[in-house]
Protein backbone atom coordinates (compact mmCIF):
# COMPACT_ATOMS: atom_id res chain seq x y z
CA UNK A 1 0.00 0.00 0.00
CA UNK A 2 3.06 2.24 0.45
CA UNK A 3 3.68 1.91 -3.05
CA UNK A 4 0.33 2.93 -3.55
CA UNK A 5 0.94 6.02 -1.21
CA UNK A 6 3.93 7.24 -3.29
CA UNK A 7 1.68 7.56 -6.58
CA UNK A 8 -1.03 9.59 -4.90
CA UNK A 9 1.62 12.22 -3.98
CA UNK A 10 3.08 11.91 -7.41
CA UNK A 11 -0.40 12.58 -9.04
CA UNK A 12 -1.12 15.43 -6.76
CA UNK A 13 2.12 17.67 -7.99
CA UNK A 14 0.97 16.03 -11.52
CA UNK A 15 -2.36 17.81 -11.13
CA UNK A 16 -0.33 20.93 -10.53
CA UNK A 17 1.30 20.35 -13.83
CA UNK A 18 4.20 19.53 -12.11
CA UNK A 19 6.72 18.33 -15.20
CA UNK A 20 8.82 16.64 -12.50
CA UNK A 21 5.91 14.38 -11.85
CA UNK A 22 5.25 12.84 -15.01
CA UNK A 23 9.20 12.28 -15.70
CA UNK A 24 9.25 9.98 -12.04
CA UNK A 25 6.13 8.40 -13.03
CA UNK A 26 7.76 7.70 -16.39
CA UNK A 27 10.81 6.33 -14.82
CA UNK A 28 8.29 3.98 -12.40
CA UNK A 29 6.13 3.02 -15.47
CA UNK A 30 7.15 3.84 -18.76
CA UNK A 31 9.26 -0.11 -18.89
CA UNK A 32 5.67 -1.76 -17.84
CA UNK A 33 3.57 0.20 -20.24
CA UNK A 34 5.82 0.11 -23.15
CA UNK A 35 6.32 -4.20 -22.66
CA UNK A 36 2.29 -3.90 -22.67
CA UNK A 37 2.37 -1.45 -26.35
CA UNK A 38 5.10 -3.37 -27.81
CA UNK A 39 3.60 -7.18 -27.34
CA UNK A 40 0.41 -5.19 -28.64
CA UNK A 41 1.38 -3.63 -31.74
CA UNK A 42 4.55 -5.79 -32.25
CA UNK A 43 6.19 -2.71 -33.74
CA UNK A 44 9.11 -0.75 -32.45
CA UNK A 45 8.66 2.59 -33.99
CA UNK A 46 4.81 2.73 -33.38
CA UNK A 47 5.51 1.29 -30.13
CA UNK A 48 8.12 4.29 -29.21
CA UNK A 49 5.10 6.83 -30.58
CA UNK A 50 2.50 5.04 -28.60
CA UNK A 51 4.59 5.22 -25.27
CA UNK A 52 5.10 9.39 -25.55
CA UNK A 53 1.33 9.87 -26.54
CA UNK A 54 0.42 7.65 -24.09
CA UNK A 55 2.50 9.80 -21.37
CA UNK A 56 1.33 12.96 -22.82
CA UNK A 57 -1.84 11.85 -22.44
CA UNK A 58 -1.31 11.39 -18.68
CA UNK A 59 -0.12 14.42 -18.67
CA UNK A 60 -2.87 16.41 -20.53
CA UNK A 61 -5.94 13.96 -18.44
CA UNK A 62 -4.90 13.83 -14.92
CA UNK A 63 -7.50 15.67 -13.56
CA UNK A 64 -9.83 12.87 -14.33
CA UNK A 65 -7.83 9.94 -12.70
CA UNK A 66 -10.05 9.15 -9.68
CA UNK A 67 -7.42 7.41 -6.39
CA UNK A 68 -10.75 6.28 -5.12
CA UNK A 69 -11.43 4.16 -8.01
CA UNK A 70 -8.25 2.35 -8.86
CA UNK A 71 -4.90 2.59 -8.92
CA UNK A 72 -2.79 4.86 -11.29
CA UNK A 73 -1.16 1.83 -13.04
CA UNK A 74 -4.76 0.59 -14.40
CA UNK A 75 -5.58 3.68 -15.23
CA UNK A 76 -2.44 4.54 -17.13
CA UNK A 77 -2.71 0.68 -18.67
CA UNK A 78 -5.91 1.49 -20.12
CA UNK A 79 -4.68 4.91 -21.86
CA UNK A 80 -2.11 2.68 -23.08
CA UNK A 81 -3.89 0.21 -24.32
CA UNK A 82 -6.65 1.76 -26.06
CA UNK A 83 -4.19 4.17 -27.63
CA UNK A 84 -2.74 1.02 -28.91
CA UNK A 85 -5.53 -0.01 -30.17
CA UNK A 86 -7.03 2.62 -32.32
CA UNK A 87 -4.04 2.98 -34.06
CA UNK A 88 -4.07 -0.65 -34.96
CA UNK A 89 -7.14 0.03 -36.43
CA UNK A 90 -6.55 2.97 -38.14
CA UNK A 91 -6.56 2.81 -41.84
CA UNK A 92 -3.30 5.25 -43.08
CA UNK A 93 -1.24 2.86 -40.27
CA UNK A 94 2.07 2.16 -41.99
CA UNK A 95 2.12 -1.73 -42.28
CA UNK A 96 -0.33 -2.31 -44.89
CA UNK A 97 -2.20 -5.75 -44.63
CA UNK A 98 -5.17 -6.90 -46.42
CA UNK A 99 -7.23 -6.91 -43.79
CA UNK A 100 -7.37 -3.44 -41.73
CA UNK A 101 -9.01 -4.47 -38.51
CA UNK A 102 -8.34 -5.94 -35.04
CA UNK A 103 -7.20 -9.00 -36.85
CA UNK A 104 -3.91 -7.50 -37.81
CA UNK A 105 -2.36 -7.66 -34.24
CA UNK A 106 -2.83 -11.67 -34.76
CA UNK A 107 -0.30 -10.89 -37.74
CA UNK A 108 3.13 -11.79 -36.40
CA UNK A 109 4.77 -8.51 -37.75
CA UNK A 110 8.22 -8.28 -36.87
CA UNK A 111 8.51 -12.35 -36.46
CA UNK A 112 12.48 -12.01 -35.36
CA UNK A 113 11.31 -10.23 -32.48
CA UNK A 114 9.95 -12.85 -30.00
CA UNK A 115 7.50 -11.40 -27.00
CA UNK A 116 5.52 -14.22 -26.27
CA UNK A 117 7.97 -15.50 -23.66
CA UNK A 118 6.79 -14.00 -20.68
CA UNK A 119 8.95 -13.42 -16.91
CA UNK A 120 8.23 -13.79 -13.56
CA UNK A 121 4.95 -15.92 -11.76
CA UNK A 122 3.23 -15.64 -15.31
CA UNK A 123 6.04 -17.44 -16.92
CA UNK A 124 5.75 -20.70 -14.68
CA UNK A 125 2.19 -21.26 -15.17
CA UNK A 126 1.39 -24.27 -17.39
CA UNK A 127 0.77 -22.43 -21.36
CA UNK A 128 -3.04 -22.49 -21.52
CA UNK A 129 -2.96 -20.57 -18.77
CA UNK A 130 0.08 -18.40 -20.19
CA UNK A 131 -1.95 -17.86 -23.09
CA UNK A 132 -5.32 -16.93 -21.83
CA UNK A 133 -3.92 -14.18 -19.54
CA UNK A 134 -1.51 -13.33 -21.89
CA UNK A 135 -4.04 -12.64 -24.71
CA UNK A 136 -6.55 -10.57 -22.66
CA UNK A 137 -3.96 -8.19 -20.89
CA UNK A 138 -0.73 -8.29 -23.58
CA UNK A 139 -2.15 -8.54 -26.37
CA UNK A 140 -5.64 -6.44 -26.55
CA UNK A 141 -7.83 -9.01 -27.00
CA UNK A 142 -11.26 -8.84 -25.63
CA UNK A 143 -12.38 -12.09 -23.94
CA UNK A 144 -14.48 -12.91 -26.97
CA UNK A 145 -11.48 -12.81 -29.13
CA UNK A 146 -9.21 -14.78 -26.75
CA UNK A 147 -11.13 -17.66 -26.81
CA UNK A 148 -11.82 -17.97 -30.32
CA UNK A 149 -7.97 -17.52 -30.92
CA UNK A 150 -7.18 -20.16 -28.43
CA UNK A 151 -9.93 -22.54 -29.89
CA UNK A 152 -11.76 -23.62 -26.37
CA UNK A 153 -15.24 -22.64 -25.40
CA UNK A 154 -15.61 -19.34 -23.57
CA UNK A 155 -16.70 -20.76 -20.29
CA UNK A 156 -13.32 -23.06 -20.61
CA UNK A 157 -11.88 -19.83 -21.48
CA UNK A 158 -13.01 -17.56 -18.60
CA UNK A 159 -11.81 -20.80 -16.21
CA UNK A 160 -8.54 -20.40 -17.76
CA UNK A 161 -8.77 -16.79 -16.65
CA UNK A 162 -9.48 -17.94 -13.15
CA UNK A 163 -7.51 -20.45 -12.63
CA UNK A 164 -4.32 -18.36 -13.74
CA UNK A 165 -5.25 -15.43 -12.11
CA UNK A 166 -4.73 -17.72 -8.72
CA UNK A 167 -2.21 -19.26 -9.29
CA UNK A 168 -0.90 -15.70 -9.51
CA UNK A 169 -2.20 -14.61 -6.64
CA UNK A 170 -1.18 -17.71 -4.89
CA UNK A 171 2.31 -17.10 -6.43
CA UNK A 172 2.95 -13.58 -5.08
CA UNK A 173 1.14 -14.26 -1.88
CA UNK A 174 4.05 -17.21 -1.24
CA UNK A 175 7.20 -14.54 -2.37
CA UNK A 176 5.29 -12.05 0.64
CA UNK A 177 5.65 -14.90 3.00
CA UNK A 178 9.13 -15.75 1.91
CA UNK A 179 10.17 -12.13 2.19
CA UNK A 180 8.43 -11.86 5.47
CA UNK A 181 10.31 -14.75 6.77
CA UNK A 182 13.52 -13.43 5.11
CA UNK A 183 13.07 -10.15 7.46
CA UNK A 184 12.24 -11.93 10.40
CA UNK A 185 15.18 -13.56 10.23
CA UNK A 186 17.80 -10.76 10.03
CA UNK B 1 -26.96 -2.47 -8.50
CA UNK B 2 -25.15 -5.58 -10.37
CA UNK B 3 -25.13 -8.59 -7.83
CA UNK B 4 -21.71 -9.83 -6.46
CA UNK B 5 -22.30 -12.68 -7.50
CA UNK B 6 -22.96 -12.00 -10.84
CA UNK B 7 -19.92 -9.96 -11.00
CA UNK B 8 -17.58 -12.92 -9.47
CA UNK B 9 -19.08 -15.50 -11.97
CA UNK B 10 -18.64 -13.32 -15.05
CA UNK B 11 -15.14 -12.35 -14.68
CA UNK B 12 -16.82 -8.68 -15.02
CA UNK B 13 -13.87 -7.48 -12.65
CA UNK B 14 -11.06 -8.67 -15.01
CA UNK B 15 -12.48 -6.89 -17.82
CA UNK B 16 -13.54 -3.80 -16.11
CA UNK B 17 -9.89 -3.50 -14.84
CA UNK B 18 -8.83 -4.35 -18.58
CA UNK B 19 -11.45 -2.08 -20.23
CA UNK B 20 -13.36 -4.25 -22.12
CA UNK B 21 -16.98 -3.35 -21.05
CA UNK B 22 -19.36 -0.66 -21.92
CA UNK B 23 -19.26 2.93 -20.31
CA UNK B 24 -22.90 1.95 -19.23
CA UNK B 25 -21.55 -1.63 -17.52
CA UNK B 26 -18.19 0.38 -16.30
CA UNK B 27 -20.14 2.59 -14.42
CA UNK B 28 -22.26 -0.01 -13.21
CA UNK B 29 -18.70 -2.20 -11.80
CA UNK B 30 -17.66 1.07 -10.49
CA UNK B 31 -20.57 1.99 -8.10
CA UNK B 32 -21.00 -1.52 -7.07
CA UNK B 33 -17.47 -1.90 -5.73
CA UNK B 34 -17.62 1.53 -4.35
CA UNK B 35 -20.87 -0.09 -2.04
CA UNK B 36 -19.16 -3.46 -1.34
CA UNK B 37 -16.21 -4.05 0.89
CA UNK B 38 -15.33 -7.46 -0.46
CA UNK B 39 -15.48 -6.58 -4.30
CA UNK B 40 -13.25 -3.80 -3.81
CA UNK B 41 -10.71 -5.90 -1.54
CA UNK B 42 -10.90 -8.37 -4.59
CA UNK B 43 -10.42 -5.37 -7.12
CA UNK B 44 -7.47 -4.06 -5.24
CA UNK B 45 -5.60 -7.53 -5.27
CA UNK B 46 -6.69 -7.86 -9.05
CA UNK B 47 -4.95 -4.27 -9.80
CA UNK B 48 -1.98 -4.89 -7.73
CA UNK B 49 -1.73 -8.82 -9.35
CA UNK B 50 -1.63 -7.50 -13.10
CA UNK B 51 0.59 -4.48 -11.74
CA UNK B 52 2.93 -6.96 -10.86
CA UNK B 53 2.71 -9.13 -13.76
CA UNK B 54 3.39 -6.10 -15.91
CA UNK B 55 6.58 -5.53 -13.74
CA UNK B 56 7.65 -8.42 -14.31
CA UNK B 57 7.53 -8.28 -17.99
CA UNK B 58 8.79 -4.94 -18.21
CA UNK B 59 10.68 -4.04 -21.59
CA UNK B 60 13.18 -1.24 -20.96
CA UNK B 61 11.74 2.00 -23.97
CA UNK B 62 14.95 3.24 -25.74
CA UNK B 63 16.01 6.71 -23.28
CA UNK B 64 15.42 9.11 -26.38
CA UNK B 65 11.35 8.23 -25.53
CA UNK B 66 11.54 10.38 -22.96
CA UNK B 67 14.29 13.00 -24.42
CA UNK B 68 11.42 13.02 -26.59
CA UNK B 69 8.93 13.24 -24.27
CA UNK B 70 10.83 16.15 -22.61
CA UNK B 71 11.09 18.36 -25.71
CA UNK B 72 7.56 17.98 -26.52
CA UNK B 73 6.16 19.24 -23.11
CA UNK B 74 8.90 22.21 -22.66
CA UNK B 75 8.30 23.22 -26.59
CA UNK B 76 4.61 22.35 -26.14
CA UNK B 77 2.52 24.83 -28.43
CA UNK B 78 -0.20 24.92 -26.14
CA UNK B 79 1.82 26.84 -23.40
CA UNK B 80 4.19 29.17 -25.92
CA UNK B 81 0.93 30.16 -27.67
CA UNK B 82 -0.24 32.65 -25.62
CA UNK B 83 3.58 33.39 -24.88
CA UNK B 84 3.35 34.43 -28.80
CA UNK B 85 0.53 36.30 -29.09
CA UNK B 86 1.71 38.56 -25.75
CA UNK B 87 4.80 39.20 -28.01
CA UNK B 88 3.58 40.02 -31.42
CA UNK B 89 1.05 42.30 -29.45
CA UNK B 90 3.36 43.93 -27.33
CA UNK B 91 5.87 44.53 -30.95
CA UNK B 92 2.71 45.74 -32.70
CA UNK B 93 1.78 48.13 -30.01
CA UNK B 94 5.63 49.33 -30.02
CA UNK B 95 5.48 49.85 -33.62
CA UNK B 96 2.00 51.75 -33.72
CA UNK B 97 3.87 53.99 -31.05
CA UNK B 98 7.01 54.54 -33.18
CA UNK B 99 4.80 55.06 -36.05
CA UNK B 100 2.87 57.37 -34.76
CA UNK B 101 5.67 59.25 -32.95
CA UNK B 102 7.14 59.48 -36.72
CA UNK B 103 3.90 60.95 -37.96
CA UNK B 104 3.27 63.46 -34.94
CA UNK B 105 7.10 64.70 -35.57
CA UNK B 106 6.58 64.48 -39.50
CA UNK B 107 3.11 66.07 -38.85
CA UNK B 108 4.90 68.98 -36.43
CA UNK B 109 7.89 69.59 -39.26
CA UNK B 110 5.34 69.83 -41.81
CA UNK B 111 3.06 72.39 -39.75
CA UNK B 112 6.40 74.39 -39.55
CA UNK B 113 7.43 74.42 -43.03
CA UNK B 114 3.58 75.78 -43.77
CA UNK B 115 4.44 78.50 -41.55
CA UNK B 116 7.40 79.16 -42.52
CA UNK B 117 6.25 79.13 -46.12
CA UNK B 118 3.30 81.19 -45.53
CA UNK B 119 5.81 83.66 -44.19
CA UNK B 120 7.68 83.35 -46.87
CA UNK B 121 5.13 84.20 -49.34
CA UNK B 122 4.06 87.14 -46.95
CA UNK B 123 7.23 88.64 -47.71
CA UNK B 124 7.44 87.65 -51.12
CA UNK B 125 4.17 89.38 -51.60
CA UNK B 126 5.56 92.69 -49.82
CA UNK B 127 8.64 93.00 -51.43
CA UNK B 128 6.70 92.30 -55.12
CA UNK B 129 4.46 95.19 -53.67
CA UNK B 130 7.49 97.58 -52.88
CA UNK B 131 9.09 96.76 -55.83
CA UNK B 132 5.80 97.39 -58.08
CA UNK B 133 5.50 100.54 -56.19
CA UNK B 134 9.14 101.55 -57.04
CA UNK B 135 8.72 100.18 -60.62
CA UNK B 136 6.18 102.93 -61.36
CA UNK B 137 7.32 105.33 -59.90
CA UNK B 138 10.76 105.07 -61.50
CA UNK B 139 8.37 104.57 -64.44
CA UNK B 140 6.75 107.47 -63.82
CA UNK B 141 10.00 109.95 -62.95
CA UNK B 142 11.57 108.31 -66.32
CA UNK B 143 8.65 109.37 -68.48
CA UNK B 144 8.92 112.89 -67.03
CA UNK B 145 12.40 113.40 -67.55
CA UNK B 146 12.69 111.48 -71.06
CA UNK B 147 10.14 113.51 -72.33
CA UNK B 148 10.52 114.99 -75.89
CA UNK B 149 9.02 118.22 -74.00
CA UNK B 150 11.46 117.83 -70.99
CA UNK B 151 14.59 120.18 -71.15
CA UNK B 152 17.33 119.12 -68.83
CA UNK B 153 19.16 122.27 -67.19
CA UNK B 154 22.66 121.48 -65.44
CA UNK B 155 23.46 123.70 -62.60
CA UNK B 156 27.25 123.81 -61.84
CA UNK B 157 28.58 125.04 -58.60
CA UNK B 158 30.85 128.05 -57.84
CA UNK B 159 33.65 128.64 -56.38
CA UNK B 160 31.30 128.47 -53.12
CA UNK B 161 31.10 124.34 -53.51
CA UNK B 162 33.23 123.74 -56.64
CA UNK B 163 33.12 120.42 -59.16
CA UNK B 164 29.70 119.97 -58.07
CA UNK B 165 26.37 120.19 -60.20
CA UNK B 166 22.99 119.14 -60.03
CA UNK B 167 20.58 118.47 -62.39
CA UNK B 168 17.02 120.36 -62.99
CA UNK B 169 14.58 118.51 -65.80
CA UNK B 170 11.86 121.21 -66.90
CA UNK B 171 8.51 120.82 -68.70
CA UNK B 172 6.41 123.69 -69.42
CA UNK B 173 3.88 121.52 -71.20
CA UNK B 174 3.06 119.43 -68.03
CA UNK B 175 4.29 122.88 -65.44
CA UNK B 176 6.60 120.89 -63.73
CA UNK B 177 10.28 120.71 -62.80
CA UNK B 178 12.46 117.44 -61.08
CA UNK B 179 15.51 118.11 -59.96
CA UNK B 180 18.72 115.67 -59.26
CA UNK B 181 20.77 117.31 -56.10
CA UNK B 182 22.64 114.19 -55.57
CA UNK B 183 25.72 115.72 -56.81
CA UNK B 184 26.39 118.47 -54.42
CA UNK B 185 28.34 118.11 -51.79
CA UNK B 186 26.33 116.95 -48.23
CA UNK B 187 26.15 119.76 -45.50
CA UNK B 188 25.93 119.69 -42.31
CA UNK B 189 22.40 119.16 -40.21
CA UNK B 190 22.01 122.78 -39.40
CA UNK B 191 21.52 123.92 -43.25
CA UNK B 192 19.85 122.84 -46.42
CA UNK B 193 20.14 123.98 -50.22
CA UNK B 194 17.18 125.71 -51.49
CA UNK B 195 15.86 126.35 -54.96
CA UNK B 196 14.77 129.61 -56.28
CA UNK B 197 12.88 130.94 -59.62
CA UNK B 198 14.03 134.63 -60.94
CA UNK B 199 10.99 136.48 -62.09
CA UNK B 200 11.29 140.70 -62.65
CA UNK B 201 13.90 140.22 -60.18
CA UNK B 202 12.42 138.69 -57.61
CA UNK B 203 13.55 135.51 -55.92
CA UNK B 204 10.46 132.99 -55.45
CA UNK B 205 10.94 129.48 -53.62
CA UNK B 206 10.69 126.44 -55.55
CA UNK B 207 11.46 124.00 -52.10
CA UNK B 208 14.13 122.57 -50.10
CA UNK B 209 16.49 120.32 -52.33
CA UNK B 210 17.57 117.19 -50.10
CA UNK B 211 20.92 115.53 -51.50
CA UNK B 212 20.21 112.38 -50.32
CA UNK B 213 17.11 111.96 -52.82
CA UNK B 214 17.16 110.69 -56.43
CA UNK B 215 14.61 112.59 -57.64
CA UNK B 216 12.92 115.85 -56.32
CA UNK B 217 9.83 117.62 -57.81
CA UNK B 218 9.61 121.40 -57.02
CA UNK B 219 7.24 124.45 -57.54
CA UNK B 220 6.65 124.78 -60.80
CA UNK B 221 6.62 129.20 -61.40
CA UNK B 222 5.81 130.62 -64.71
CA UNK B 223 8.03 133.32 -66.41
CA UNK B 224 10.86 132.15 -64.72
CA UNK B 225 13.92 133.39 -66.58
CA UNK B 226 16.30 132.18 -64.33
CA UNK B 227 17.06 128.77 -61.49
CA UNK B 228 19.20 129.40 -58.72
CA UNK B 229 20.64 127.02 -55.64
CA UNK B 230 21.44 128.95 -52.05
CA UNK B 231 22.56 127.42 -48.86
CA UNK B 232 20.25 128.20 -46.04
CA UNK B 233 19.57 127.08 -42.52
CA UNK B 234 18.04 123.67 -42.05
CA UNK B 235 13.75 124.69 -42.85
CA UNK B 236 14.70 126.81 -45.78
CA UNK B 237 13.86 130.47 -45.66
CA UNK B 238 11.51 132.94 -47.01
CA UNK B 239 14.43 135.21 -48.75
CA UNK B 240 17.20 134.12 -50.11
CA UNK B 241 20.30 134.60 -48.59
CA UNK B 242 22.32 135.92 -51.88
CA UNK B 243 25.96 135.86 -50.60
CA UNK B 244 25.41 131.74 -50.67
CA UNK B 245 24.13 131.58 -54.21
CA UNK B 246 25.99 128.36 -55.58
CA UNK B 247 24.77 127.89 -58.21
CA UNK B 248 22.17 129.21 -60.97
CA UNK B 249 21.06 128.89 -64.73
CA UNK B 250 19.12 130.62 -67.46
CA UNK B 251 16.36 129.09 -69.43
Amino acid sequence: MQHHQDDIEIINRLSKKDKEALYLLYDKYSGALYGVILRMCRNQVLAEDLLQETFIKIWQKIDSYDASKGRFYTWAYRIAKNLTLNSLRKPDLLIQTEELGVDIKKEDLQPEMDFSELNGAIGKLEPHHQEAISLVYFRGYTHREAYEEMGVPLGTFKSYIRQALQLLRESYKHELIIIWLLLETF
Amino acid sequence: MMDRKKILEEGLLEKYLLDELSAEESQQISIAIANNEDLKKKFELLEKDFEKMALENVIEPPTEIKMRLIEQLENSKVKTMPKTWLYTAASLALLFLLSSFWMFNRWKKAETNFESLQNQTTVLQERLNALEENYLLTNQRLKTINGPQTIPLILHGNDLVPNSRAVAYVNHENKMVVVNAQGLPELPNNSTYQMWSDVDGEMIDMGLLPTDEELITLKYIDKAESLNITIEPAGGNDHPTVEKLIAYVTL
